[in-house]
Order: C-alpha cells, then structure tokens, then sequence
C-alpha cells in the first residue's frame, strides 16, 4: 500500500479587518505517493493553501488531514520530515555554491557522504561543470534544477511544488518539469505541483481543478 | 559531524559579511575592555592582599580616632600577646624657609611588633633593616620629605618647642599598608620626644598593633567593639582589607562606565541583528523544507552564534592579555612590586557574565526565529519589526547590569533617567517631524517631499536608527563634555575659590594667633567657620561598622566629619527638604544633612543619628536637607546643628575658612607653622598642585574610555548604515528604473541622512542636557553652564559626520547597476 495523505471535509478561510475570504469547504482527497498530482485554478482560489495544509505547515479551519507512511499514521512533524519543496523563486542559499546548496539537506541528516551524493546529483541534473558558481551566477533555470535536485536528494516520500515553473520561459519550463517528473518517477516519490502552466499540469498522472473551494478533474 | 562542519561553515560565512564583522568588532571591543578591566583588577586586588598578608607589622591592628583611657588600654595589654600604640596626626614640618603638610608617626619603644624597619642615610643610600624606631630625641623623614626640606641627617628640625635630630631617612615601615592608597610624605618619632609639644588634631589617630593568637584576636575584637565604637579592626588573616573598599568602589565606578559602553556596544548589535534575523529567519525557513526540526534548526542556529562568541573571546582574550601587560607595567610606579599573572577564574566570570548580557540582547532575536516558518517561503508573510520587544529586552539588560554593578545608585539613577528620556524625546521628534513633513509634502512635488513620505513608510526603521545614532551621540557629548569641564573647574580652581589660602583646620587656641598674623603681613581672613569633629556610629540603633556596602558616602563617614552648627541656614546653603530648626530653637538634638549624603546612605526625615563625640555619645533627628549654592563662600558641611548643641557638646573646637595673602606674607608663613604645627593651612598653589596630580590620572583614565566611546560610536554608526543599505540599494534602484539621475538619488539620500541626524543630534543635545542638570551638581560639585558654542559645533559636526557616511555608503550603492539594484 502506498503512503497517503487523506484530506477528509477540510475546509479553510481568511479573516482580513472587513470580511472572511472562504477558500474551500468540505474538501476531500486523497493524494498518493506513486502518483503525480497537478493542482490548477485561477488566482486567490486557494492553491497554496491547499498545498500547505496537504504539506502538514498549515491545520485547516476545519476536518482532518490524516498522512500514512509505511502503513501506519504519522504526525505533521513525521510528514514534514519525510518531505521536499521546490518553490516559484528557488530559493537556494546565496552564500552557497551549487554543490553546497545540493549537500545542504544531507548534511543537515548527518550523511557522511553528503558531496559525493550531491556531485552525482548535480552529474544528472546537467550541471557538473557549474558545482563552484553561486545562485547569482547561475541562471533562473540552473538554479531550479538545482532546486528540484536539491528536492530529491533526500529521497523524500512527498514532493511538494509551488509554482515551480512561474519565474521560467517556455523552453527552460519543459526543461525542468521533464527534470521533476523523471525524478519522481525514477525515485517512485509523490509529487504533488500548484501551477497555472496547463502544459505542466498535463505531465500529471492526475490534475485537479480548485474552484469555488471545490476540487473537481481538470479537462 | 557534518552539522558541526556546517554551523562552523555558515558561521565563518556569516562573519566574513559587513555585518559579521561589525557585530564580531563590537563584541570583541567589549569584551576586550571588560577582560582587561578583570585582569587589572584582580592583580591590583591580589598585590593588596599579599601585601596585607606580609606587611601589617603585627597579627591585629585596631584604629581610632579617639586614644583609649588608662584603664582600657591596662585590659587591651592584659588580653593581647604584646602591644605597641603609635599615634598619627597631620603636622607641617619646617626647615628654614622651606615647609610641608606631613604625616607624623610617633612610636612607642615595642614599636613594630613584627617586620622590619627600612632607611637609610641619604635618600638615594643603600637601605638597612632597623627592627625599632627612632631614638628620644630623634627624628626620620622618607625620602621625598628629605628633598622637598632640603635636609640631611644631622640636621635639627623644630616641632613646636622641641628640637629633633634628623637621624635616618625612612624607606619603608611594616604598617605602611595601614595607610591604603595615601600618598602623604612621612616621618617619625618617638612619642616621649613630643611630650611637651602638641599635635592634636581632628584627624588625629591612634593605631594599637597587636600580637595575639586567634583566640585572643576573637577577643579583641569583641572589646574593642563594645569599648571603642568607631575603631576599625585589621586581621593580617581574613580580615577587611583597608584598601579593598576603595578599589571596589573605583571598580564600581568603572562598572558604571563598562555599563554605558555595553549599552553603546548594544545599539550596534541590536542594529546588525536586524539584518542578521531575516538571514536567519530564510535560512531556518529553507531548512525546514527539507523536513530539519524547529528545535535542531534553532540549536544551530545557536551554535552559529556561538561560534561567532567564541572567536571574538580568542580576539579579545589576546588583545587584554597585551593591554594588560602594558597597564601593570604603567602601575608600577603606584603599586611597587605589582605583576601581571593569569587570573583564570575572574575572566572567567566576566566572560559569563557578558555572554548572559549578549544572550539578553539576543532573546528576542531567538524568539522570533522560533517562528520561522516554511511558510513564509510560499506567501511572503508581513514581519514585524518588534522595536519594543527589542527596546525592552535591551533596556532590561542593561538596567540590570547597572543594578548590579553599581554602588552608586543616585548616580545610575540619573544617567539611566537621562538615557530614558534622550531615548523618549527621539522617538516623539522622530514621530512627529516625519508625519508633519509627510503632510507638508502630501500635495507637493520635489525630492524633499518625497524622501519624508520614504521615511513615513519605514517610520519603525526609521525611529530606531534615530534612537541608535542619538544614544550613541548623548554618550559620546557627555563623556566628552563631562572631561572637558572637568579639566576647564581644576584649572580654574583658583579664579573661583575665596582666597589663597585655605585654614583646612584651626583650634581655638590658634585663631588669635592666625588674626594677628594677619594683621601683622597684610593678610585678610575671609571667613572662619566652627565645627567638632563627630563620628556617626549608629543610624537608627544599627551600628555603622555593621553597614556592608561599597559607598563612597558611608567609607567617608566609618572616620570622622566636621559637624558644624548654625541658628540660621548659611549664606551659601539652600533648604531641599524637610524643616530647618527655628532660631534660637532650644531643642538641640536636631540635625540637617546633604541630601546625597541622605540618599547614598537611605537617610529619612525623622531618622536618628548617633555620634560619637570628644568621649560621649549624642543622638540626633535628622530634620532637614541643605545643599550648597554658590556665591557666599566655598566651605560648607555635610551636617549641621542648631547653634544650641555647642554648649550641650563637650569637645574641642576647631575651625576651617579661607585667607587672602598678599604676595611677601607666604615668605612668613613657616614662622606661624613652626609655633603651631598642626595648624592646617594649605595654599592655593599646593592644593592647584594636587588636583594636576589628579587631573593627570583622570585624564588619562578619561581618555581611554573616550577613545572606547568613540570606537563604539564608530561602529554603531557603520551598523546603521550596514543595517539599511539593502534596503537603501533597494530604493535607489527603484528610482534609477523611474528615470531619476544619480545625483537625485544623492540629494533624495542626504535629506534621508540630514533629517536622521538632525533628530538624532536633538535627542543627543537634550539628553546631555538632562544628564548635565542632574549629574554635575549632585556628582561633581559642578555647575552646568552649556556653551552654544560647542554644543552648536557638535550638532553640527555630528549631522556632517553622518550626512557623509551616508553619502560614501549612496555613493558605494549607487555603482551598482540599476539591474542588480534591482535583484537584491
């Protein structure tokens, strides 16, 4: 059985000074590790909140969140543990190289071997000959190949994606969604992708459509 | 390991970065001054001791101001080992024209019980052990007493009627330590040599040293208590060592001084630590995407931090090492025989003790990191800026370690008043000056009014850098102004003072003698007034002796004060409190004290107060406060009584005031010594003399602590550029993408810096302000008269100073091209 996560009648919503901003009610779904999910709506529909909440960093205002993990249920905290991000701006540390950047989760799990993983890495994600040079000289699509290896380096159980192809043109887009789902394939890892890229949202095994607070299959 | 390598590795990294290194060069100047305090200290503290262990001349010593009865002294002889009594007073001594104010040891023939005596024949002779003192008859001086008189051995020097064989020139006596830090020229004789002469004085004392085993040295103390309430008692093993008070009250009074450079050095940390907490707020953001734990994120986090300290302690641990070698060997010529050594345990303590301060200061840092979340990776939630909370917590330190540090609690109290309300003003001006220039500017064009709408949105930014920069500012104008008039008053001692020639102490018996001396050399006496020499022994029933706390106010009155009594409130006294007595008031037991007296010791109105009097014992209420005010006279007493309580006192009396001499009359002034050798005259020139002597130690202390001041001054202006240049590049690039030239984006910076200053300087000029209107009089007897001029030129030099950092770090930003701009 693979390991899920159960979002069961969850529902979420804002208060600003003036008004509640209603985001979904009574939502269900179940996300699984062997597959890839692409989660597409307009704007302000509430993807990222769905995303975290999914992630185990938010609690939604109401219902459960249930995660499984090798056929037993888990917290938050156990869920995060085994999980990756990949994000709109990248986000790798400045003050690191890119082979740092790669080793820095491995390091952080005590692995004594963290750079000879993290060159392999960097080998398969094409960019071995750019292991010295730091975020800002690197290009907007080098440094989210080294954001989506830096991911999967770990072998998490769960890949969470927010918009991780929003800053990218055309062509570097494809180039690293191929990167993403080829890695969550080779790994059998459960990547779970917030875009408004409706090619992107095609590479998914399954894709959702949030709209009004409901999810429904995407066309 | 790998984390180890890792928190070493972002730690390094982050010190390498310009606000790495300011926030390592502040702790490390800190620490360097705080260690090298620590160091100083404890060897000046451990030479005292050793010097106490080797050199009291006897296991006890037991002074007093006032000599014990024949019977008394029968019991002390039966209870001790061997006794030897020697009395002190202050004399002058002549030969021929030439004289000196002196402090004369007479000694008994057991005289001294342990220890040997060192002299020699000349001052520059080879010295000799000598294990009694001088003969009947004769007389040794020290060396500089030998050169300042122009005598040699051989010579007769007169004391009063009685002729005295200069025989040996003194080096050193094993009851030397006795005398603390004084630095008084010496003789000695034999008591029975003087027996016609005399040489009281008010501040004469009779020191009794003792051999006695520990039973016995119980014993003694026990009587001497009972029997001699305002005698102090000296055990050559675990007792009150005589200086130790003194040096912690200078330790005290440097504590004060560490307090407000840590405060400085506060500012500059607080001003880095912004920058430092987004960094790590990011970084703790990343490493919880890859599933890292809140609580192993924050250790490491810490550890960083850590890191970090640990460095600045090998910098500043090696930096006090050589500045402490290069003070010990300064301090030799104070402290003969003093050395440097490892003090392991007090550095130890400061270190503690500064890395809970800096871990304070860094609380409320740690605190919001707890709140990093990787959520604010994907919604780029709004942070707060939590100026208060870190206000607070920085307050909060800092007060505490002024509590703690300080005996002085008047004078923390109002340096921290100042602060608070330097700190309170800029925050008001700051508010108020950017709001009303925001609405000025509201619906008019141009880059002033744009720059106040610029500053209106970072207002929380905004009032702490004010806040930064004018603290560091009221620090620096007071440090420096506080030197500078104190130097400007020694120097100008002699235009203020009423005559040239202070009577620091007549007795009855002396005053005809003084006015007819007057009278035949032209001289004026311009004032004369009367007091007994009184020793508080109990407040309230509770015996002074029994009062542990290092206080200037409360060393001062363990001897001896000058209780002066008066019907009505003297010309050059004003009332501050509670009820002056009436005139001609019959009810005598009433009594009138300065009010820093009153504060330093937690006097209240209504308290009693028992002194020891001539041989009897008085009580008093305290029933008013009285505090000098300048323009009748320059003498003035700590406590006065009703002019009643002279004929209910039985006890000499004796006289200060102040003369005028006319130039021939100092030629004639060793005539008057000779026949009154304990009349206590001391020229204007000698006493300009002794406040150089001392305006040289306090200058060079001073300049010390401003060089730290300004090093401080230095860094917190670096932090607060460093702090907001992000956000600086940021803006800048923004208008450079609008269109705008370089030299708009220079103007629209220099209204920035010029409007910060601006308040800044303010808030400084006012703080010193306070600082000088509370501090100067009560502190240092000095009356605060602002110069305009300096103090226009110091706002001036202040805003230039700023305004051009300010333009160098613009101009530093302003090469980077609008693309990269842009990217940060």
């Amino acid at each position: 059985m693979p390991d899920t996560i159960e979002l069961n009648g969850i529902s979420h919503h804002f208060d600003t000074a003036h008004e509640r901003i209603e985001l979904f009610r009574d939502l269900s779904y179940t996300i699984r590790a062997d597959e890839t999910l692409a989660i597409v709506g307009a704007s302000g529909a509430g993807k990222s909140s769905l995303l975290a909440i999914a992630a185990g960093l938010d609690t939604p205002a109401g219902g459960d969140v249930r995660f499984n993990i090798d056929g037993g249920q888990v917290n938050a905290l156990t869920m995060r543990a085994s999980s990756g991000f990949i994000f709109q701006q990248f986000h790798l540390m400045p003050e690191l190289d890119a082979i740092g950047n790669l080793a820095l989760p491995l390091r952080l799990k005590g692995k004594r071997n963290a750079f000879d993983i993290a060159a392999l890495w960097l080998e398969k994600v094409g960019l071995k000959d750019r292991a010295r040079h730091r975020p800002h000289q690197l290009s907007g699509g080098e440094q989210q190949r080294i954001a989506v290896a830096r991911a999967f380096v770990t072998a998490p159980r769960f890949i969470f994606a927010d918009e991780p192809t929003g800053n990218l043109d055309r062509r570097t887009s494809e180039s690293v969604a191929g990167l993403m789902f080829d890695c969550a394939r080779e790994t059998g890892c459960g990547l779970v992708i917030v875009t408004h890229s409706r090619q992107l949202a095609m590479r998914a095994d399954a894709s959702v459509l949030l709209d009004a607070g409901q999810l429904k299959a995407a066309a | 390991m790998n984390r180890l390598t890792l928190i070493l590795g972002n730690s390094w990294r982050d010190l390498r970065g310009r606000d790495g290194r300011i926030s390592m060069a502040t702790q490390t100047a800190l620490l360097f001054f705080l260690l090298t305090l620590t160091l100083t200290s404890a060897s000046i503290q451990s030479y005292l001791a050793d010097n106490l262990d080797q050199m009291l001349g006897s296991d006890l010593v037991v002074e007093s101001h006032s000599p014990l009865t024949e019977d008394d002294e029968a019991a002390f002889r039966a209870m001790a080992g061997g006794l030897s009594v020697t009395q002190l007073a202050d004399i002058t001594l002549t030969h021929k024209d030439e004289w000196a104010r002196v402090q004369l040891k007479l000694v008994d023939d057991a005289y001294p019980l342990q220890g040997n005596l060192q002299i020699g024949d000349t001052p520059v002779a080879t010295q000799r052990a000598v294990s009694r003192g001088p003969n009947v008859g004769e007389i040794w001086i020290d060396s500089r007493l030998a050169v300042k008189l122009g005598t040699q051995v051989g010579d007769i020097l007169t004391i009063g009627d009685v002729d005295l064989t200069l025989s040996a020139v003194l080096f050193h006596e094993p009851d030397r330590i006795m005398e603390g830090h004084s630095v008084a020229m010496r003789a000695m004789a034999h008591a029975k040599s003087l027996n016609g002469a005399s040489i009281e004085s008010s501040k004469g004392r009779t020191r009794y040293l003792v051999t006695a085993d520990e039973k016995q040295q119980q014993a003694i103390e026990k009587w001497s208590r009972q029997t001699l309430p305002g005698a102090s008692v000296t055990k050559k093993f675990g007792g009150q060592h005589p200086l130790a008070s003194f040096w912690q009250r200078t330790e005290n009074f440097l504590g004060l001084a560490s307090v407000i450079l840590f405060f400085m050095g506060a500012v500059a940390l607080d001003m880095t630590n912004r920058r430092w907490l987004a960094k790590m707020r990011y970084r703790l953001a990343i490493y919880a995407s890859f599933g890292t734990r809140t609580c192993t994120a924050m250790l490491m986090a810490l550890g960083e931090w850590l890191a970090g300290f640990l460095l600045s302690i090998t910098l500043a641990s090696a930096l006090a090492i050589w500045a402490y070698a290069w003070i010990i060997a300064e301090l030799q010529g104070y402290f003969p025989g003093i050395h440097a050594a490892w003090h392991v345990a007090p550095a130890l303590k400061t270190i503690g003790l500064f890395f809970l301060l800096l871990l304070a200061l860094q609380a409320p840092s740690f605190i919001q990191l707890s709140r990093a979340s990787l959520l604010s990776l994907i919604r780029n939630p709004t942070e707060n800026s939590n100026v208060w909370q870190r206000l607070f917590w920085s307050i909060a330190s800092v007060t505490l370690l002024a509590a703690a540090y300080s005996d002085n609690k008047l004078l923390t109290g109002m340096t921290l008043t100042a602060i608070a309300a330097a700190l309170a003003l800029m925050v008001v001006l700051t508010w108020t000056v950017i709001r009303l220039g925001d609405a000025w500017g509201h619906r008019r064009a141009g880059l002033l009014p744009f720059a106040f709408f610029m500053m209106r949105q970072r207002l929380f930014a905004k009032s702490a850098q004010v806040m930064g920069l004018g603290l560091c500012g009221l620090l620096l104008l007071f440090s420096l102004m506080l030197m500078r008039d104190l130097g400007t008053t020694m120097e100008g001692y002699g235009r203020n003072h009423d005559g040239n020639l202070m009577i620091a102490e007549a007795q009855s018996d002396q005053i005809g003698a003084i006015h007819t001396w007057a009278q035949e050399t032209g001289s004026i006496v311009r004032t004369l007034r009367p007091f007994v020499s009184a020793q508080l022994v109990s407040v309230n029933g509770q015996a002074l002796a029994d009062m542990q706390k290092p206080s200037d106010t409360l060393a001062t009155l363990k001897d001896p004060i000058r209780l002066s009594w008066t019907d009505a409130m003297p010309q050059n006294n004003r009332l501050v409190g509670g009820k002056w007595w009436r005139q001609g008031t019959a009810n005598w037991q009433q009594i009138s004290a300065e009010p820093e007296v009153m504060t330093d010791m937690g006097f209240n109105y209504g308290d009693t107060l028992t002194y020891q009097i001539g041989g009897g014992s008085y009580d008093f209420t305290l029933v008013a406060s009285h505090a000098y005010q300048p323009g009748a006279g320059s003498i003035t007493f700590w406590f006065q009584v009703p002019l009643s309580a002279k004929t209910q006192i039985d006890a000499p009396t004796r006289y200060m005031g102040s003369m005028e001499l006319p130039e021939p009359a100092w030629d004639a002034l060793a005539g008057l010594w000779q026949q009154y050798p304990t009349l206590s005259l001391v020229p204007l020139q000698e006493l300009t003399e002794r406040f150089d002597q001392t305006l040289g130690i306090v200058t060079k202390v001073t300049s010390g602590y401003a060089a730290m001041v300004l090093l401080l001054a230095l860094f917190v202006l670096a932090a607060s550029v460093s702090g907001f240049s992000a956000d600086d590049r940021q803006k800048n690039g923004l208008l450079m993408s609008m269109g705008l030239r370089e030299t708009d984006c220079l103007r629209l910076n220099f209204y920035d810096w010029g409007v910060t200053a601006l308040i800044a300087a303010a808030g400084a000029i006012a703080g010193t302000w306070s600082a000088g209107v509370l501090i100067y009089q009560a502190q240092f007897n000095l009356t605060y008269r602002p110069d305009g001029l300096w103090v226009t030129a110091m706002v001036l030099a202040m805003g230039a100073t700023v305004c051009l950092v300010g333009y160098v770090a613009c101009r530093q930003s302003l090469k980077v091209s609008a693309r990269d701009l842009m990217a940060t």
